[in-house]
Order: structure tokens, then sequence, then C-alpha cells
């Protein structure tokens, strides 16, 4: 039970700042209504796909209430601050694995970020927005496991970020690098399928639309739940690389004196 | 005088201590030039596929992009720490840059000198291609050239008073991370696109409260469209020094309200 501790812990320690939060989510709500400005404006004169104009404002809505699940973890898992303090020897010399225990955390995170962030954003979307609902009880089933899986992948891969500090002091920009091409590969923005040749094979290969547009083309209809497979084979393949990171950082950690 | 020199000492001393770490510098150079580069490609990926917003095309949009960039990586080079007040605020470092023998704004912008060296030639490069293009298409001519320049100097001041008033209210919220998020942030997001695709009211808060249309987009209605009067380009200056005077009043405000946080 120490996972639901740690990650009940985080959520409280969060519930404090819960005012602040809900002025950051009035900033993150506008950052949708510019990129649906964008859809807005090109879809006014053209025709958008299988989505349509309608589709495709729901399309952009739901991937912004999404990027709190899995586009803004912490930064490194907070990593990089333990390196810095020299507390990270302390964290693994615990008798509980260093990945499971920043994992077990930052599911407290996502969680209260999903209660109050999600949430809010997407109340606030479906009043003011024409957007879509989910067509019935499976599909937000579905969407819900689709979204746990983009969350475990990006946890996955602010650990790795996070084990970077360990061989540099900047490792912060890997975070905006992997936010960077999350926003281009994810589908975050444009849907994947109408990225360029090259870009859209990157994409295919890659963790990326785990992220953002296979959980929002099932939360369409636009897809079937069987599209998580692939995502489970990369949390899979993501953990064994934390694991394989976290043997590096044995070796690479130098305990401070004092 | 004395304080432009003093400025340039400072800023020597900051440039030696980053290069202690010579790699931790060219790999943030390096990063920070691929984020942007990305970015941009996400704003290209769009266009390419549906070729124009609103009357905009790929080319009218990179010029846009790029005015924005190079203005960000001005006010970023200068004046680095500015938008990192909210971090002296915590810690208490800014007690340090009290005692020191200068201006307490002049200390913060020289801390940490970062020349955004990757930003200003993704920037600069895509501004020349732009340029390059609208010229072969006969849309502009080489005296677009110095309005361009004009607008980038107009931009990169207004987007440090905008910095400089969203960081100093710190004073007074200490954290100012959400405000940023708001004034800084988003307002750059929107300002990569033009303004015309927004509704009225998100125009009228990009022009009026938090005023980045007259970094890019106005000062670009002149150039490229010929949708604006020449005054325009003085009007974005005389907006951006406005605010920055606005914004030194408001820091003397705030510095003198500063409690630390002690030890």
């Amino acid at each position: 039970m120490l996972f639901l501790t740690l990650a009940r812990k985080t959520y409280i320690r969060n519930l404090q700042f819960r005012a602040s939060h809900l002025i950051q989510n009035l900033a993150s709500a506008i950052f949708g209504f510019i990129y649906i400005s964008i859809w807005t404006g090109i879809g006014e004169s053209r025709s958008l796909g299988e989505y349509g104009l309608a589709g495709m404002i729901s399309y952009v809505a739901f991937n912004q209430c999404c990027l709190w699940v899995s586009g803004f973890p912490t930064n490194g898992l907070g990593m990089e601050a333990s390196v810095r303090s020299g507390q990270i020897a302390m964290d693994l010399m615990r008798p509980v694995h260093l990945f499971y225990h920043l994992m077990s955390k930052e599911w407290g995170q996502i969680a209260y970020q999903f209660v109050y962030k999600f949430i809010p954003i997407y109340a606030l979307y479906l009043w003011v927005l024409p957007l879509q609902r989910p067509a019935s009880v499976s599909a937000a089933a579905a969407t819900l496991l689709a979204l746990a899986i983009s969350g475990y992948i990006a946890i996955c891969l602010h650990y790795l970020i996070g084990a970077a500090a360990l061989w540099t002091t900047e490792s912060t920009w890997l975070v905006y690098v992997n936010y960077a091409f999350s926003m281009l590969l994810s589908g975050f923005l444009i849907p994947i399928e109408w990225l360029p040749g090259p870009l859209a094979w990157i994409s295919a290969y890659s963790f990326y639309p785990y992220l953002h547009y296979v959980p929002t083309r099932i939360y369409l209809g636009m897809s079937t739940v069987d599209l998580v497979a692939g995502g489970l084979l990369w949390c899979a393949a993501l953990t064994l690389l934390c694991l394989l990171a976290t043997r590096l950082m044995r070796h690479r950690v130098e305990v401070q004196g004092g | 005088m004395s304080w432009l020199r003093m400025y340039r000492i400072l800023v020597l001393a900051s440039i030696r201590s980053r290069m202690q770490y010579r790699f931790n510098f060219w790999f943030s150079t390096i990063m920070s030039a691929l984020v942007n580069a990305v970015e941009f490609l996400m704003l290209a990926v769009v266009l390419l596929r549906f070729d124009h917003i609103q009357g905009w095309t790929i080319v009218e949009c990179g010029y846009l992009y790029a005015i924005l960039t190079l203005s960000r990586a001005i006010y970023r080079s200068i004046a680095s720490d500015v938008h990192h007040l909210e971090r002296y605020l915590l810690s208490g470092d800014l007690d340090k840059l009290l005692l020191r023998p200068v201006p307490i704004l002049l200390a913060l912008m020289t801390q940490n000198f970062n020349l955004r060296f990757g930003e200003l030639l993704q920037g600069g490069a895509i501004l020349v291609l732009c340029m390059a293009e609208l010229m072969r298409q006969g849309q502009i001519g080489w005296t677009a050239i110095a309005p361009t320049l004009l607008a980038i100097g107009g931009g990169a001041v207004l987007l440090y008073a905008i910095g400089l008033i969203s960081a100093t209210t710190g004073f007074w919220l200490t954290r100012t991370s959400v405000l940023q998020n708001f004034t800084e942030d988003a307002a750059k997001t929107a300002a990569q696109y033009p303004m015309s695709i927004y509704p009225g009211w998100l125009q009228g808060i990009l022009t009026g409260v938090i005023p980045i249309a007259f970094a890019n987009y106005l000062p670009a209605l002149y150039i490229l469209k010929g949708e604006a009067s020449p005054l325009v380009l003085a009007g974005s200056w005389a907006v951006a020094l406005a605010l920055t005077g606005l914004g030194l009043l408001f820091w003397r405000t705030g510095v003198s309200r500063y409690h630390s946080t002690g030890s």
C-alpha cells in the first residue's frame, strides 16, 4: 500500500494550492481558445476531413484538457533538485526502488491535476463550446484507460529526463524539448494523419500519439479501445528503460560530504 | 553612459562564470534552438497542409514568427533573470543584489547572462528566408528591411516591459509564474499567428491589455500588407516606451515594498 500512501500524500499536499491552480486553469483554457481559433480560422473556408469544424474544435479542446494528465507532470519528477541538493543519494538508498517511489508520488500529482485541472477545464469547455460528449459509457471508460496509459508514459519520460540531471545541470531543457516534440508529434494541435510523410512516420513509430491522439480519438468515437495495446507495449519498454537508467544512476551518483 | 559600462562589465563577468561549464552552456544553447525549431515546425506543418490562415500565407506567418522570436531572444538575452525574479524572492537571493553598489534592476538583468544564440540564429534564418521569398514574389522590396529592424527593436522593448511588469507583481504576490503564463506564454503563443483569426474579445486583450499585437502583427500589417499607416511603427515604439516607463515606476514601488524572506 506504499503506492497509495505516497500518491495520497502528494495529492493532499497539492490541495493547499487549489486557489492558485484555479487561476492557472484560466490560463490553460485561454491557450485552448487560441488553438481553437486557429482551427476556426482554417475551417471557415476549407473542409477538415472526417473531423469537420465541430469535430476539430472538440479534438483540440479535449487535447487541451488531456495536457493535465500527460503534458505537465512534475519536471523530471523533481530529480534535478534532489541531485543538486544531494538528496538523490538518500533516495537511492531507500528500501524501495527509486522508480517505484517517484512514480507512486507522481500518480498523486496526476490524480490531483485530473480532479482540479482536467475536470474544471473540461466543464468550462462543455459550457462554452460545442464540445462533443463521449458516445457511450464504454467509450468514456476506454478514454480513461487511454488517459491512464498516457499518464504512465509521461511519468516514464520525466523519470528519464530527471535521471539526466546526474550528467548535466541543464536537464530542464530536456523537459522543454520533450514538450515541443510532444506538441508536434502527439497529434496535440494537428492530427497525426495530417503530418507530412517523414513526421507522420516518426510519430507513428513513437510513443507520442499515445499521449494525445489515441485518448482523444477514442473519446470522439473515431477509434476503438484496441489502439491502447500499442500504448501498453510502450509502457513496458519505457519501464525497462527507467530501470536501466536507475542502474546507471547508481554508478554515477557521488555522495556529498559535510 | 556609466550604466552601460557597468552593464557590460557585469555581463562579461556573468559570461565568464557560465563558461566555467562549457558543456552545459552549449547544451542549453542547442536545446533552446531545437525547441524553437520544433515550435516553428508545428506552425509550418499546419500552414503547409492548409496553405493559409485567413489570407496569411506560410511565408507571412513565418515573418510574424521570426519578428517575435528575435524580439524575445533580444529581451531574454539582455535581461534574462527579470523573468526569474520569483526565484530571487522565494530564496531571498534578492538581498544579495540589494547590497551591491549598482541599481538593483541592472544587477538582476546581468545575472546569468544568456545570449540566446540558437534563437537569434533560427529567428534570423527564418526572417531572411521569408523576406527573400516575399521580395521574389514582389510583395515587399528592400525598403522593408529598415522597418523590419525597427519592429524587432520595438518588439524587444515591448516584451521587456511586459516581462518587467509581470515580474514586479512578485513583490506583492511572490509567485508570478501563473501571471507570466498569461502575459508572456499565452500572449507569445497567440502572437505567432495573425490576430485576425481570434475572436474580438481576445484581439482586444492582445492589443489593449497585453499589447503584444504591437510587437509583430500591427507592424506586419504595414510592412507586408500595406493595410496600416506607417505611423503604426512609431505607435509600436511609443507603446513599448510608455509601457517600459510604467514598468520602471512600478518596479520602483515594488522594490520599496520588498520584504526579505530572512534566513
